[in-house]
């Protein structure tokens, strides 16, 4: 019988046992008044023969391995009735529970629905991404005609579908921009996807040749139709570009990846909506193809692998200059959100996230445990009296564990609301796909019911251990645990302070650059396939002609255009051995103009300037700290550093030592270009001319135009958001250092009580009393937070790294941090004593 | 002579004995201790306190399975059946028993002063 059938068959087994008991009972009864007693008489005299009851049942319990079942039981209603005689207590560490263990939920969830969950698509475990890897290059896309041969050659592959990201595309006539993404016809079909009204992209119905269609996303469809059903059929021009709508997709439909664009299209027809667009022809193009597959039945990921690496050592002879030497495929499950592959140079987000989460965790356990130890100190007198009254010590011992898990699991339980309802906001907040769901699964029941146990037995261990063997040599161990708890929110405190001051107070400063009166125009001739020289004329001909527009002042072109790009650049050098990261950008002459950034040394770019460079004043003290950089060569190459322009925080507005190097424009460089173009008053104004000359001079293409004070209000709001995260998690620190303090203080002092009242019976002073309690913590106090300051002085300087943007040694921060935590510290510390000082003296020492 | 009324049974004794009780057949707890009461001619008196917890152990171990039924009397009672397996231990336990009584027996029945 296993303990499961056995704990089945507990109620029924007691039954029988009592029934048992009571038939030998009363057949002795029977045989003793036929015997010649009275029943009373008899009944007397059997009950003495038979004994305790209780603990006859007990040995049947033990001898059949069912007491320990009935122990626990009994041992959780006690730690229930426990629990629940001491409100205050259980509320406040149920509440620390929740918030170490519903931290570490948190993540836990968002890293389940990204990378454990199957995106609702048909048949999940078979849907796969396929991508080109090779010693020095790692690219998630395919090229289209390397996808063809895949498609065609692959037996381990029933069906291969495509994904590819367009540029954003102007709806109808709409400001803003819609997003959009090409997918192959099979796409919808493959993945089970239905459609809300109309139909989706068919395997066989959406070619080249045919009319151009779009599917619509739910979301589009209800925020620019208004749900409108009639919207099957009619045409809208996407990107200038006529399209009969055949339907739309319905709320809960799935893309595979990250993609969850406006509108879909037909990738066959790629180049019809996106003109000029090689993307499908040139078997070189290495724009972002995705390539996706379904295992064939009985294929295996490693064996899908094994065949796609056959076929591409067969591509590498049709085509010789796309194959990279050594290319081989890598097969990863497909139908996941995110997938954090372990490739080297992966920057470790999901351990460093885990690590903090958890840390988190263990502040709260730590905490925890100084609240039991307290606690424990008053439950002395109990224990000893079980003790006495004859209890075993691994008796006692289990129950106060059983007592502990309960409060880790009662923590799991409040944590999972808490976790649940963050979840919401971040999944409402950042737009997350309409299948995505904040209701735990049974994976995170799991990982939260194991983390309340792990929880316990972190915070509950020790206390217990010293309970039960009512050690009185606490002191050094307390005194340690004050100094870890100091000196572990000391850490998280100051770091809180650090994050929030880096991102807040860079943001409001000045960025090094005017911004308010500029807007930035992005042809997007990239995507068109312009040429370099048809780009150049374009840009020559769109800067003559909005020079004349009245209102304009300056007008120059730039690669990387500051506060509007979502994707920036980043280079590096080294300078003795130190590596040093760098935004380039490649601008014309007037950029620093426009930009208003000052030239503080040498001169500007000239017109067609060619092997000249211009760094930014950060980046000139960072390569020669003791020399003019003017004249010098930059790296080995043939360009020479002709001017040293101000700092800016163009690129990472809460970046301070952000450096910055300047190139002339290339001749690669002009298909990419964005003109920027600044105004005498309001840029807002310029506008429709600037709108009207853009369009006017090439039909084909269709200029996305923003102000930079919208990409500055953009950057502003996520900071505040990284800001408020981090204020929270600053809050929880305090939280739980002010309920870890106030344990342990109160465990100090109800050591001391008779002390104390002794003292207080001879009159002494009630404030020395107060500080004789206090100067006990003072050194762990002291040594926790210098322990605290250099950990994180140490750790800034690592962190810095991950998160740029933090002045790792700021004094303010540190100085304020710790100032305020000691004062709360204080606060907290001194409230068990006023306690204490409140007693009544005459009982303490007639109870001792 | 006279029989001390109480005595320690060595350690496992009780459960060879009840075995062999039961192997007669059917039988109850409380007739379980009568009879043993008997056949020992009141030397042996088995407490409750030791016969259930014995009891429960052979039931557990499989040696033992358990039947409601109805008594003479007509109260239903719990009747204790030797298994297979039961009575397989019930012969090796005897052996064994037998074999250390005799070596015991060897020893103790040895003259006294005498070399061997």
């Amino acid at each position: 019988m296993n303990w499961l059938q056995r704990l089945s068959k507990t109620g029924r087994m007691e039954k029988e046992l009592d029934a048992e008991l009571r038939f030998h009972f009363e057949t002795l009864v029977a045989d003793k008044i036929r015997g010649g007693m009275s029943e009373e008489e008899a009944r007397r005299a059997t009950r003495l023969e038979f004994g305790g009851l209780t603990q006859l049942k007990d040995d049947c319990r033990e001898s059949r391995g069912t007491l320990w079942l009935v122990s626990i039981v009994q041992d959780l209603r006690f730690g229930a009735r426990i629990l629940a005689r001491s409100p205050g207590f259980s509320i406040t560490a149920i509440l620390v529970l929740a918030l170490g263990i519903g931290v570490c939920t948190l993540a836990f969830s968002l890293y389940n629905i990204a990378s454990l969950q199957y995106v609702p698509v048909r048949d999940p475990a078979t849907v796969v991404r396929i991508q080109r890897r090779s010693p020095e290059n790692i690219t998630p896309g395919v090229p289209y005609a390397s996808i063809a041969y895949y498609r065609d050659h692959a037996e381990s592959l029933s069906a291969v579908m495509e994904t590819m990201g367009g540029p954003p595309l102007v709806l109808n006539q709409d400001e803003k921009r819609i997003s959009a993404t090409f997918v192959s016809s099979n796409y919808f079909s493959e993945l089970g996807g239905s459609a809300a009204t109309g139909r989706l992209f068919e395997a066989t119905s959406e070619t080249a040749a045919s009319a151009p269609v779009c599917v619509l996303s739910y979301r589009l469809w209800q925020q620019k139709f208004q749900g409108d059903p009639s919207i099957v059929g009619k045409t809208i021009r996407l990107g200038g570009k006529p399209a009969t709508v055949i339907g739309v997709a319905a709320e809960g439909l799935a893309s595979l990846g990250t993609d969850t664009p406006d509108v879909w299209l037909p990738i066959l027809q790629h180049t019809y909506f996106v003109e000029g667009s090689k993307a499908l022809d040139d078997p070189k193009f290495d724009g972002l193809i995705g390539m996706w597959g379904r295992l064939a039945p009985g294929a295996t990921m490693a064996s899908a692998a094994q065949e796609l690496l056959t076929l591409t050592n067969q591509l590498r002879t049709i085509y010789p200059t796309v194959i990279w030497d050594h290319e081989y495929i890598v097969v990863t499950p497909g139908a996941h959100f995110l997938t954090f592959e372990s490739e080297p140079g992966r920057p470790p987000v999901l351990e460093v996230v885990g690590l903090l989460a958890f840390l988190i965790l263990a502040i709260a356990c730590a905490n925890l445990g100084g609240l039991l130890m307290a606690r424990g100190a008053g439950r002395q007198r109990e224990i000893q009296l079980r003790f006495d009254l004859g209890a075993r010590k691994l008796r006692v011992f289990r129950q106060l564990l059983t007592e502990n898990l309960l409060l880790g699991l009662l923590g799991s339980l409040a944590a999972l609301p808490v976790s649940y309802g963050v979840l919401r906001l971040v999944l409402v907040y950042s737009n997350a796909p309409a299948w995505m769901s904040a209701l735990p699964d049974w994976r995170v029941f799991l990982f939260t019911s194991v983390m309340g146990l792990v929880a316990a037995i972190l915070f509950g261990f020790l206390p217990t251990l010293q309970m039960v063997r009512r050690k009185k040599n606490r002191s050094l161990w307390h005194q340690f645990v004050v100094c870890a708890q100091v000196g572990a929110s000391c850490v998280l405190f100051i770091l809180a302070g650090l994050l929030v001051r880096a991102s807040l107070h860079a943001l409001y400063t000045d960025p090094g650059f005017g911004y308010e009166q500029v807007l930035a125009i992005d042809p997007g001739m990239s995507v068109h396939g312009y040429s370099s020289a048809k780009a150049q004329s374009y840009l020559e001909q769109l800067q003559t002609r909005l020079r004349a527009v009245p209102g304009v002042t300056d007008i120059s072109i730039a690669r990387v255009p500051p506060l509007v790009n979502d994707m920036v650049m980043i280079t590096s050098i080294d300078v003795d051995g130190k590596r040093v990261m760098i935004y380039p950008n490649w601008v014309g002459p007037d950029f620093f103009k426009t930009m208003r950034i000052p030239l503080l040394r040498g001169r500007y770019f000239q017109n067609n300037e060619k092997n000249a460079v211009i760094l930014s004043e950060s980046l000139a003290r960072k390569r020669w700290p003791n020399d003019d950089p003017i004249g010098k060569q930059w790296k080995d190459g043939k360009d020479i550093v002709i001017g040293v322009v101000g700092n800016t925080r163009a690129m990472e507005m809460n970046n301070t030592d952000a450096t910055e190097i300047y190139y002339p424009p290339g001749a690669d460089d002009f298909p990419g270009m964005t003109v920027l173009v600044r105004a005498a008053g309001d840029p807002g104004t310029l506008t429709p001319a600037v709108k009207a000359i853009a369009g006017s001079i090439d039909t084909q293409l269709y200029p996305t135009i923003t102000p930079l004070t919208a990409g500055f209000r953009k950057n502003v709001a996520q900071a505040e958001q990284t800001a408020t995260i981090i204020s929270l998690l600053g809050g929880i620190a305090i939280f739980l250092a002010v309920v870890g303090l106030l344990g342990l203080v109160s465990f100090a002092v109800s050591q001391r009580t008779k002390e104390l009242a002794i003292r207080l019976a001879l009159g002494a002073n009630r404030i020395a009393i107060f500080a004789a309690v206090l100067r006990r913590f003072a050194w762990p106090v002291v040594l926790g937070l210098v322990a605290g300051i250099t950990a994180t002085g140490l750790l800034s300087q690592i962190l810095r790294r991950i998160l740029y943007g933090i002045s790792g040694l700021d004094p303010i921060s540190y100085v304020g941090a710790t100032a305020i935590l000691v004062a709360i510290l204080g606060a907290a510390a001194s409230l068990p004593i006023r306690r204490a000082l409140r007693l009544d003296v005459a009982r303490i020492l007639q109870s001792e | 002579m006279t029989i001390p009324s109480k005595f320690e049974l060595p350690q496992g004794t009780l459960d060879l004995l009840i075995l062999r009780v039961v192997a007669q057949g059917p039988i109850h707890g409380y007739a379980i201790a009568q009879r043993m009461q008997m056949i020992s001619k009141e030397a042996l008196q088995v407490q409750q306190g030791s016969l259930y917890p014995a009891l429960h152990r052979l039931e557990n171990k499989n040696f033992l399975v358990a039947e409601w039924g109805p008594t003479e009397t007509g109260r239903e009672a719990k009747f204790y059946r030797l298994t297979e397996k039961g009575r397989t231990q019930l012969q090796t336990e005897t052996e064994s028993w037998e074999r250390l009584t005799g070596v015991v027996a060897m020893i103790l029945e040895h003259p006294l002063g005498e070399p061997s």
